[in-house]
C-alpha cells in the first residue's frame, strides 16, 4: 500500500513539474511557419463530416469546403454570384454548344512550388473519373466521360476519346459528349479541382493529410473527425488573398456541443448546422451574432404515383391549392425559410413562381371544386411521409402542419408515418406513403440542377412521373445556348409541372452561420453556393 | 478440487481458449444484424442524390452485392490477418481509426476511474461507519442517482453550469494545442507531456477534467454501494471484534483491519466495468464532442458503414473479453476456489 502510495505521489509530481515548468511557454507553431496574412486565426465549428480531402473521392459539403480553400478550379462563384468566374483559368467560354476552350493564367504553382499547368487540369479530371471512387462525384463528369455499355454497367469508367485536349501548357479544350450549358458550372465544383500530378496518384487517393493545392490556404494539419488547419499560401497567386494567417475547422458529431462552444465563444464561427431553435436562442445571446444568407436549400413534396391517391391529378392539385407555406415557415421553422413556389428556386432569374401563379393563395374552396370536377369523394384518405433526424428535427413539425392543414379542409383525411433515412429510402419507392418530404442541395448553381435529377423519367427519386414532353424539354434546356431561349424552356418546364404536381415545393433554406462579435467577412460568403470562403475572414 | 495443485495452468488454458469462440460469436452477431437492418451504407450516404444504376453501382465497387456468405468470409479472413479493412464511409484503415481515436477513449476511461475511486471510496466508507444516519442515507441516496441518472443529461447539465465560467467544455484540447503538439503516442495527455509544453498539458488536463468527472459520477454509484456493503460486512467479522477485545482503539481498528479488507472486492469489480465503462463512454463522448472510439462509433453507425462497425464493435468485444480474462485469472492467482 505504502508503494502504491508512493508511486501515486512521484507520478503526480511528475505530471505537475511538468506542467509547471512548461508554464506560460507559448505553443509554437509545428505546422511550418511562414504563412502568409495578418496573424490572426479563427476557429471554425461545423457538424458537416469529411469524406476524403482529394477531389476524386468526396461527394459531401464537409470534404468540398476543404477542397474550395486548398485547391483552385478553372472556374469559381464569386461571393454572392450564381454565374461562373474564372479562377485558374484567365477565361473559359464554349466555341460551339459541344466545346469549352479554357486559358489558364500564367505562372500559376502548387503549394509545394510545382507549376500549374494544363497537363494537371487533364490529370486531375482524368483520375477523378478514372478511379471512380464510390464515395466520390465523377457521376457529374458525364459530359466528357465514356460512355458505358450497356451490357457492361459496372465496367471501368474511362474518359472519353479526345475529350480532354492540351494543345499547350495553358489551354485546356474540352470535347463534350453532348451539348451541355451546365459544363461551365461543373467547372466551378469541388470535383474539378486542379491537383498535381506529381502529388496525386493517378489509381488511387492520396491520404488525406498530404494534399498540395494551388488555393488561397495549404492543409497544415488534418485530424480525421477532429480537425483540420489551414495556413494563408504564401505561394498564391490569385484575386483571393488571405487576410487572416490560419483556420481551425473543428469537427462536431452533434449541434448541442457546437452551441454550446459558439455561444461561450470557445469557438469564432459556428456554420452548418444548428436547429432553427437553436438559432432563434443565439440570436438573444450578446455575445454572438446569426448571420444569415440566401440558400439553395430545397426542401419538396414527392406525390409516389404508383399509389392510388397519388396518381390521381386531381388529389396532387388539390393539396398543391390547400398547402400554406408561410405556415410551414412561420409554425415548423420559426421562419428562418423561404416559401418556394416553383421547382427552381427564386434566386435563378429564370424562376416563375409557377405554382403561385396557377394556385395563388391557398383556398379551401378552389381545392374542393378541384376535387369534385374530378368526381373525387372526399374526405380522400392519405398518408404523408417524412424521416425525422435527416433533414433535421423540425422535418416533423413541418409533417404535422401539412397534415394539420390538409385535416383542417375536410377534405382530406391525412396520417402521418415515419422511418429512418435508410429505410425511407426503401419505403417512399415501394408505395408506402402517398406523399413523402426529400430536401436537395444543388451540386452547382443552375436551374437544371433542380429539373433534371427531379424530372427526368421519374428523377432519382422513382416516383413514376413520366412525361416524355417534359424529358424533351429539358435536353433542349442543357443544349440551347441562348439564355432568354433558355430561361423561357425552363419557364415552360416550370408551368407543366405546377400542372401535373408530381412534386409539391415547399421552401428555400438560407446559409446561416453563428460567429463571434469580433469576426467579420461571414457576410460575404453566406450564398446558395454554400461555398465557406475562409478568404473573406477576418477577425478585429 | 483434490487435484488442485495442477489446476490454475488448465483453468487459465481453457480460459484463453474460450476467448476464441466469444469474438467469434461478437462479430458474427455484429455482421448479421447490421444486414438485418434496412439500408447500407451507399443509401445512407447517396440516398436522395444518385439514381438506381449509380447507387447500384457504388454498391458492386464496395462489394455490398456479393453474397452474405462471401461478405462473411471475407470479413473473417481479414480479422483472422489482425485486419479490419477500410472504412466505406472515409476510406480509413480501420486500424488507424483504432490507433488515432483509441488514446482519446483511453485517457477518458482513466480519468473516469480515478474520479469514480476518489468518489466512491470515501464516500462507501464514510456512509459504512455511519450506517443508518442522515448521513449515510444521503450518500446511499447520491450513489444510486449517479448511477441511475442518464450520463448524456448529467453531461448537459455540468455543460450548461460550468460554460459561463470559461472553462472548456467540449473537445480534448484547444485548437492550438492539437495544432501544436507533435504526435507521438496518439494520447494526446502523454503526447503533450513528451512535448514539455506546459500550457499544452495544462489545456489537455482541463478538457479532461468535465467529461471524465461526468463518467466517473457514473461509476462512483457502483463504488459506493460496494465499498459501504463491505465496510458493514468486514466491521461485524470476527477479527475484529477480536481487535476491539483486545482493547484496540476504534479508529485504528476500522482504519487498519475493516477499510483494507472492504477496499479488496473492489479491484475485481474494477474489471468487471470496463464494459459499462465503454459504453458509457460512448455517450460522454458525444456530449463533450470527445474524439474516442464511442463517438466514432456513433457516426460510423449513422452512416451504415459496416466495415467501421464490424471493426470498432469487434475491438471493444476483444477489450472487455481480454479484460474479463485478466479478472479471472487474477481470481483465481488470487483465490484458489474458484480454479475449477
Amino acid at each position: 500500500m505504502k508503494r502504491t502510495r508512493g508511486l501515486l505521489a512521484v507520478s503526480s509530481a511528475a505530471v505537475l513539474a511538468a506542467a509547471l515548468a512548461g508554464c506560460g511557454s507559448s505553443g509554437s507553431n509545428g505546422g511550418g511557419g511562414g504563412a502568409a496574412g495578418n496573424g490572426q486565426s479563427i476557429v471554425l465549428g461545423t457538424t458537416d463530416p469529411v469524406t476524403a480531402v482529394d477531389p476524386a473521392g468526396s461527394y459531401d459539403f464537409g470534404s468540398w469546403n476543404i477542397q474550395y480553400n486548398i485547391f483552385q478550379r478553372l472556374m469559381q462563384v464569386a461571393p454572392g454570384q450564381s454565374t461562373p468566374e474564372p479562377d485558374a483559368a484567365k477565361s473559359c467560354a464554349y466555341t460551339d454548344p459541344k466545346t469549352v476552350k479554357c486559358v489558364l493564367r500564367p505562372g500559376l504553382k502548387f503549394s509545394n512550388g510545382d507549376p500549374l499547368t494544363s497537363q494537371d487540369v487533364k490529370y486531375s479530371l482524368t483520375r477523378n473519373i478514372e478511379i471512380n471512387n464510390p464515395n466520390g462525384s465523377s457521376v457529374l463528369l458525364g459530359s466528357i466521360t465514356a460512355p458505358t455499355p450497356a451490357n457492361k454497367p459496372n465496367a471501368p469508367h474511362k474518359v472519353a476519346a479526345g475529350a480532354i485536349e492540351t494543345p499547350d501548357k495553358n489551354t485546356v479544350v474540352f470535347h463534350l459528349n453532348a451539348p451541355d450549358q451546365t459544363f461551365l458550372e461543373v467547372l466551378t465544383t469541388a470535383t474539378t479541382s486542379i491537383v498535381d500530378h506529381k502529388v496525386f496518384p493517378a489509381d488511387k487517393l492520396l491520404p488525406d493529410a498530404k494534399a498540395i493545392g494551388s488555393g488561397p490556404f495549404t492543409l497544415a494539419q488534418y485530424k480525421a473527425g477532429q480537425q483540420a488547419v489551414f495556413e494563408a499560401n504564401a505561394k498564391y497567386q490569385g484575386p483571393d488573398t488571405p487576410k487572416v494567417s490560419k483556420v481551425f475547422v473543428q469537427y462536431f458529431n452533434d449541434p448541442a456541443p457546437l452551441k454550446s462552444a459558439i455561444s461561450t465563444n470557445q469557438i469564432d464561427i459556428a456554420w452548418r448546422t444548428l436547429s432553427p431553435t437553436d438559432l432563434k436562442d443565439l440570436a438573444g445571446n450578446s455575445k454572438v451574432s446569426v448571420i444569415r444568407g440566401k440558400g439553395s436549400e430545397f426542401r419538396y413534396w414527392v406525390w409516389q404515383l404508383s399509389t392510388p391517391v397519388g396518381k390521381q391529378l386531381a388529389v396532387r392539385q388539390a393539396v398543391a391549392q390547400l398547402i400554406d407555406r408561410n405556415a410551414i415557415a412561420k409554425n415548423a421553422y420559426d421562419g428562418t425559410v423561404t416559401p418556394s413556389y416553383s421547382i427552381v428556386p427564386s434566386f435563378f432569374g429564370s424562376s416563375n413562381d409557377a405554382f403561385k401563379t396557377k394556385y395563388g393563395a391557398p383556398s379551401v374552396a378552389k381545392a374542393k371544386a378541384i376535387l369534385q370536377k374530378a368526381g373525387v369523394k372526399t374526405p380522400v384518405t392519405i398518408k404523408l411521409g417524412y424521416t425525422p433526424s435527416h433533414y433535421g428535427p423540425n422535418t416533423v413539425d413541418e409533417a404535422n402542419e401539412l397534415q394539420d392543414q390538409l385535416n383542417r379542409s375536410g377534405l382530406f383525411k391525412a396520417t402521418t408515418a415515419s422511418a429512418e433515412w435508410t429505410q425511407y429510402q426503401t419505403l417512399y419507392k415501394q408505395g408506402a406513403y402517398d406523399l413523402f418530404i426529400l430536401g436537395w442541395y444543388p451540386d452547382y448553381l443552375d436551374a437544371d440542377d433542380y429539373l433534371t435529377p427531379f424530372l427526368l423519367k421519374g428523377g432519382f427519386y422513382a416516383n413514376n412521373y413520366d412525361n416524355p414532353q417534359v424529358d424533351k424539354m429539358l435536353s433542349q434546356e442543357r443544349a440551347t445556348t441562348n439564355k432568354a431561349q433558355r430561361d423561357q424552356i425552363i419557364g415552360q418546364i416550370q408551368n407543366t409541372t405546377a400542372n401535373d404536381v408530381p412534386m409539391i415545393p415547399s421552401w428555400t433554406g438560407q446559409n446561416v452561420a453563428v460567429a463571434g462579435k469580433n469576426i467579420s467577412g461571414v457576410d460575404t460568403t453566406l450564398d446558395p453556393s454554400y461555398i465557406f470562403r475562409f478568404w473573406v475572414l477576418n477577425k478585429k | 478440487m483434490s487435484a488442485a495443485g495442477g489446476s490454475l495452468p488448465r483453468y487459465l488454458v481453457q480460459r484463453v481458449l474460450l476467448v476464441i469462440p466469444m469474438i467469434l460469436v461478437v462479430l458474427t452477431l455484429v455482421f448479421l444484424l447490421l444486414r438485418v437492418a434496412p439500408g447500407d451504407p451507399v443509401s445512407a450516404m447517396f440516398g436522395g442524390k444518385l439514381d438506381a444504376a449509380a447507387m447500384a453501382q457504388r454498391r458492386h465497387q464496395l462489394g455490398l452485392d456479393q453474397p452474405l456468405y462471401v461478405q462473411y468470409f471475407q470479413y473473417l479472413g481479414e480479422v483472422f490477418r489482425l485486419r479490419f479493412g477500410h472504412t466505406l464511409s472515409d476510406n480509413r484503415p480501420v486500424i488507424d481509426v483504432i490507433r488515432d481515436n483509441g488514446g482519446a477513449t483511453l485517457t477518458l476511461t482513466l480519468g473516469a476511474f480515478l474520479f469514480a475511486l476518489l468518489i466512491g471510496i470515501p464516500l462507501g466508507l464514510f456512509a459504512g461507519r455511519r450506517r443508518d444516519s442522515a448521513s449515510d442515507v444521503v450518500v446511499r441516496l447520491f450513489g444510486v442517482a449517479s448511477y441511475a441518472a442518464p450520463i448524456f443529461w448529467v453531461g448537459l447539465m455540468l455543460v450548461l453550469l460550468v460554460s459561463p465560467t470559461g472553462w472548456p467544455t467540449f473537445g480534448i484540447a484547444s485548437a492550438e494545442t492539437q495544432f501544436t503538439v507533435p504526435t507521438r503516442t496518439h494520447i494526446l495527455l502523454v503526447d503533450a507531456i513528451l512535448s514539455g509544453n506546459g500550457s499544452a498539458i495544462l489545456d489537455v488536463l482541463q478538457h479532461h477534467v468535465l467529461p471524465c468527472f461526468t463518467l466517473g459520477l457514473l461509476l462512483s454509484g457502483v463504488f459506493i454501494r460496494l465499498v459501504r456493503v463491505n465496510l458493514l460486512h468486514t466491521l461485524n467479522a470476527d477479527y475484529v471484534e477480536a481487535a476491539r477485545a483486545r482493547g484496540i482503539r476504534e479508529r485504528y481498528v476500522i482504519r487498519r483491519h475493516a477499510f483494507r479488507n472492504a477496499l479488496v472486492p473492489v479491484v475485481t469489480v474494477l474489471g468487471l466495468q470496463v464494459a459499462l465503462t465503454l459504453g458509457g463512454a460512448i455517450l460522454t463522448e458525444r456530449t463533450f464532442n470527445w474524439p474516442g472510439l464511442g463517438n466514432q462509433l456513433f457516426v460510423y453507425i449513422t452512416q451504415r458503414d459496416y466495415a467501421a462497425i464490424q471493426g470498432l464493435v469487434t475491438f471493444f468485444g476483444v477489450v472487455v473479453v481480454v479484460v474479463s480474462l485478466l479478472v479471472d485469472i487474477v481470481n483465481a492467482l488470487i483465490d484458489p476456489r474458484i480454479r475449477y
